[in-house]
């Protein structure tokens, strides 16, 4: 497991560390954040000054880009990102019953992430999927014609589910 | 460049390439509403209310981010245009409170202007629920971001007016709004409160806070604002003779739309509870209010007594860098033609005489020699010894503007990380008072790499032999030794600055306020001859405190000068204005600021007026000077409070504050600004200059003025600087003419190059240790300065309830290891003691200060910081040295 998720302070030395290496590029704002994102999960908000810093933006110029877009986020996450998707073709499926079924399962809400840091768990308007509906995604990997009775175990593939 | 011409509603016009349909259309006559636009700010196309139509392709485009093409044909009004502006309008409407009634913006709210214009009464749309305010606590802005249009304006001035980047957008679609970092309350982020956004605000969702449903004002009076020496115009509404707002003026080269937040909410000092309304005389001990009759006949024959008596050189009298050049005028005339004496000063003695007397001997311009455009544009600016955000913010905003729209390059010289650092190419940290060293250093640099201007050296200066001479011994390493700034930054700033094709330097009482101010000032001067960076292109901008410390000396409210800095000694001149006011003068320098008191302190001065400036704070060693000025016979003071001064006076007079009076403001730059009356005087205030003349004919001298714009001619035709202004224009009813604003600046600058007296004259100085150093257990050094919330001696901002309710008291910032050493905790009580005196006040952890040096600030009237100061002076300019000392710290 990562190092970040266990202690709550930020690694403000490693993210002055990202930043020092986009100092001189041309516009490197999204790519810095992605980075940083990358490296620790999520973008912490005591980032958000010295990317500014390093940048030479305003603080709140950060936080403007960093709000609007749906990629980055500045909450912790877990370690597995499950993306359940509420797409049409899904929810003719059965989608909603999947959803309510991996909540059971993680129990935690949309958005949320299971206390150990395992699990996130968050919805996606289509995963461009349709013809596996009603489907998933655990990190990179594709779950499709899901039923009920699959979800533990694909879950249980990247450990123990949150209860 | 070729003309564009188009058709425009019907009509050809013409504009130039890259100008926007908008701007022509404006230019042209033609009105097209708008939201998001401003003229200060970069279009950017938002609200689309300014959507016009090509009738050659029935296309629609936002005028305002649309540029000129050859053959268009614009309608500004067609059906469809009308058609789709209402619609964009009731989409607006729908997101907005239905709360016009009982919204304080009134009707200049811009948004229901143009509805009403356009006849969007009832929307008919769904309403769209509408973001909830935010409770803030400080007592300038009141945020109720349902009215809020995101039109950006706000965002945008913060960015590219101010550079302060408290707001920005935060989140996404419906969701968005403007917020602070952490969508925290203002008072919580970076926020300056200059009030700018609150004046571009299109609709009521900035606006002031405690001024709630004050409602539309029918009166605005476009003024200078009363504060620091920037001179920004102000627009000041005016309700049932309060002032109910302040906001920037728009027009004003210095300005632009910008203020500060003394300048937004500063203001209400003039309508304190603690304004006197009456003349006062002190009876057994006590003040007594007095009619104005009985108090000038007792001053008049007070002062006729102690000249008849001890002669005229037993007077002196303290104008008033905060009044009017007309009143300084009248003031030097009356001291010089009523009671006979040159024992005349004024408050700016205190942080510029330096600049008069170091710029006039290397210049031969006693000020500022460039405007702030100028400074803008350059490409290298130099601030050194001053803190802009606090001193002269708007200053400061056009620095960081250079840096960030612009690309300039800022050399930061300042022991204290001020908040330009963060702007900085290069940040040196001298220590504390060895300025001049550096300057020297780099001046040699320049030398000694060749990389002066050479022509410009030999063509238009002399005494560069000497110069060089004396610059020889500055080694980088001779520097580094001095200033503790590495020989590879002295060499790094001193090649930034002479390589620069424009720079310009920008200095303050860091620089003024040391014994060595004048020598100082006449370093920087060396070094922007060097380079040829003195006027025709960058310059000099010395800062000025006061509203007015530029003009009071163009006034010749000075011991040595007459107006327009003719000098005293010199027969030719004082015939001038001997034969002018028919009377003899006195032909021998008389007293500064300081000397005064140390003149009264060996009972040579036994009697003076005070206008205007506050002595027993504002000199140092508070104790000597009360003491002094309580011994004298005869203490007459005039001003808007019962100031620490005042409470010493035998008579005090009431006096009108800026938004009661008539008159001109000369800002730092040499500006020379209308000030107009907006309110009637408070109580029985009385202009300064209507006092002064009424002294005058108390005392059987009348001066011969029935209004302020004789006063003003005489000023025109005997002070050279000043001719071509304000003269009076029979079609207004203004007392000057209306272009007085744009005042004829090239007599002030050095433009082209040419000095007045032909050449530039290089003064070689040399370092000398300002002797401020930590010794005998006194183990830190007191720096002293501004805060952007007050200024002054605190006469007014103190008095100012919003103002003293953000920034109630005094504080001592120190580092925090420092304050381990001392044990002090932060917010403990601390007793800042010197040889001389001792203040308490609030300790405050800052990592802006370098070792062993703690800041206060002087504008706090409970904590008289400047008692801690000995009277040492600049042996040039007379200026005492307020801004550092060795002190000793206790916890109380």
């Amino acid at each position: 497991m990562d190092k970040h998720q266990e202690t709550a302070e930020p690694d403000l030395k490693r993210i002055e560390e990202i930043v020092s290496r986009y100092r001189d590029q041309k516009w490197p704002l999204i790519s810095l954040l992605q980075e940083v994102q990358e490296e620790l999960g999520y973008i912490p908000p005591e980032a958000i000054r010295p990317i500014a810093r390093g940048t030479g933006l305003f603080p709140a110029q950060v936080q403007g880009v960093i709000s609007f877009y749906e990629q980055f986020h500045t909450t912790p996450r877990g370690k597995n990102i499950v993306k359940v998707c509420r797409g049409t073709a899904c929810h003719v499926r059965g989608g909603r019953t999947i959803l309510k079924i991996v909540k059971q399962n993680l129990g935690v809400e949309e958005g949320g992430t299971t206390p150990d840091m395992n699990f996130t768990l968050e919805t996606v308007p289509c995963l461009g999927t349709c013809f596996l509906a009603p489907s998933m995604m655990v990190n990179k990997d594709y779950f499709g014609k899901l039923a009920p009775p699959k979800l533990k175990s694909i879950l249980q593939q990247y450990g123990s589910p949150g209860e | 460049m070729e003309a564009i011409t188009i058709t425009l509603n019907g009509r050809e016009v013409s504009g130039y390439p890259g100008m926007t349909i908008l701007e022509l259309a404006r230019e042209s006559g033609v009105e097209i509403p708008t939201l998001c636009h401003d003229p200060h700010l970069a279009p950017i196309g938002a609200c689309r209310i300014c959507l016009v139509e090509d009738e050659r392709s029935g296309k629609l485009a936002a005028s305002c981010v649309t540029p000129l093409e050859p053959g268009m044909v614009i309608n500004t009004e067609s059906p469809k245009v009308v058609e789709r502006r209402k619609a964009i309008i009731k989409l607006i409407l729908a997101s907005h409170p239905d709360s016009c009634m009982v919204c304080d913006k009134g009707n200049q709210c811009e948004l229901r202007k143009i509805a009403s214009d356009m006849g969007v009464g009832l929307v008919g749309f769904q309403k769209i629920p509408q973001l909830a305010t935010i409770e803030e606590v400080n007592p300038f802005i009141e945020r109720d971001l349902s009215k809020c249009i995101l039109c950006a304006k706000c965002i945008r001035a913060d960015h590219d007016l101010v550079v302060q980047g408290a707001i920005d957008y935060i989140d996404r679609g419906f969701a968005s709004k403007p917020a602070t970092l952490n969508d925290m309350p203002l008072e919580n982020s970076e926020c300056t409160f200059c009030g700018t956004c609150v004046a571009i605000c299109p609709t009521g969702a900035l606006m002031e806070k405690k001024r709630a449903y004050s409602g539309t004002s029918p009166v605005k009076v476009s003024t200078i604002c009363p504060f620091c020496g920037c001179g920004c115009s102000i627009n000041l509404e005016v309700k049932d003779n309060q002032i109910v707002r302040a906001r920037p003026g728009a027009e004003s080269a210095v300005n632009r739309g910008t203020l500060c937040v003394k300048g937004s909410y500063g203001y209400d000092f003039v309508h304190s509870a603690e304004r006197l309304t009456s003349p006062l005389a002190k009876v057994n001990g006590d003040f007594e209010a007095i009619p104005w009759e009985q108090a000038l006949a007792l001053v008049a024959s007070e002062l006729g007594r102690l000249r008849r008596t001890y002669g005229p050189g037993s007077l002196a009298v303290l104008g008033s860098s905060k009044c009017t050049n007309e009143e300084n005028y009248l003031l030097q005339r009356f001291a010089r033609s009523v009671l006979g004496t040159n024992n005349i000063d004024n408050g700016s003695r205190l942080y510029s005489a330096a600049s008069i007397i170091g710029l006039g001997a290397a210049v031969g311009f006693p000020g500022t020699t460039n405007h702030l455009d100028a400074l803008e544009q350059s490409e290298v600016i130099m601030v050194i010894g001053a803190n802009l955000t606090s001193s002269a913010p708007i200053v400061g905003y056009a620095v960081k503007r250079a840096v960030r729209s612009r690309g300039a390059k800022l050399i930061l010289v300042d022991p204290q990380r001020t908040e330009l650092a963060s702007f900085s190419h290069l940040w040196l940290r001298p220590r504390v008072g060895t300025d001049m060293a550096l300057i020297n250093g780099m001046a040699r640099v320049i030398v000694t790499e060749s990389l002066l201007d050479e022509e410009f050296v030999a063509g238009k200066t002399d005494n560069f032999e000497a110069l060089s001479k004396v610059l020889e011994e500055y080694t980088p390493d001779y520097v580094e030794g001095i200033t503790s700034v590495t020989s590879e930054e002295v060499s790094r700033a001193a090649r930034l600055f002479a390589e620069a094709n424009v720079a310009s330097i920008v200095y303050g009482t860091g620089i003024t306020q040391h014994i060595t101010g004048t020598d100082s000032v006449m370093a920087l001067a060396n070094l922007a001859m060097l380079t040829g960076d003195i006027g025709l292109r960058g310059g000099i901008f010395a800062l000025q405190k006061d509203c007015n410390g530029q003009g009071a000396c163009d006034m010749g409210a000075l011991p040595n000068l007459l107006p327009g800095y003719q000098c005293v000694e010199d027969a030719q001149s004082i015939n001038k204005f001997a034969d002018r006011w028919g009377t003899d003068l006195p032909s021998d320098a008389g007293l500064s600021a300081i000397e005064m008191i140390e003149h009264v302190r060996e009972g040579k001065v036994k009697g003076m007026y005070i206008v205007g400036e506050n002595p027993a704070l504002s000199f140092p060693n508070s104790t000597v000077v009360k003491e002094a000025l309580a011994s004298l016979d005869f203490l007459v003071v005039q001003d808007m409070f019962l100031t620490d001064t005042a409470k010493l006076a035998n008579v005090v007079l009431p006096a009108a504050s800026f938004a009661e009076k008539e008159g001109t403001f000369t800002n730092f730059e040499g500006r020379v600004q209308r000030v107009r009356k907006a309110i009637e005087p408070f109580g029985d205030s009385l202009p300064d200059s209507e006092i002064v003349l009424r002294l005058a004919n108390s005392m059987g001298y009348p001066m011969p003025y029935s209004s302020l714009q004789q006063v003003m001619d005489e000023i025109r035709e005997l002070v050279p600087l000043y001719q071509g202004i304000g003269y009076r224009d029979s079609e207004t009813k203004d007392i000057y003419r209306a272009e007085l604003d744009k005042d004829p600046l090239s007599k002030r600058r050095l433009f082209k190059g040419q000095f007045p007296s032909g050449f530039g004259r290089f003064h070689p100085v040399q370092y000398e240790s300002p002797g401020e150093t930590p010794s005998n257990g006194y183990n830190f050094t007191l720096l002293t300065g501004s805060i952007l919330h007050h200024s002054g001696t605190g006469s007014k901002s103190s008095r100012s309830p919003r103002l003293s309710e953000f920034s109630p008291e005094a504080y001592v910032e120190i580092g925090e290891s420092d304050a381990n050493q001392v044990g002090i905790n932060q917010g403990d009580k601390v007793k800042v003691i010197s040889p001389l005196g001792e203040v308490i006040a609030a300790a405050r952890f800052t990592d802006t200060l370098p070792e062993g040096v703690i800041f206060m600030p002087n504008s706090f009237p409970s904590t008289p910081v400047n008692q801690l100061f000995d009277i040492v002076l600049d042996p040039q300019a007379k200026t005492p040295a307020l801004k550092t000392c060795a002190v000793k710290l206790e916890r109380t």
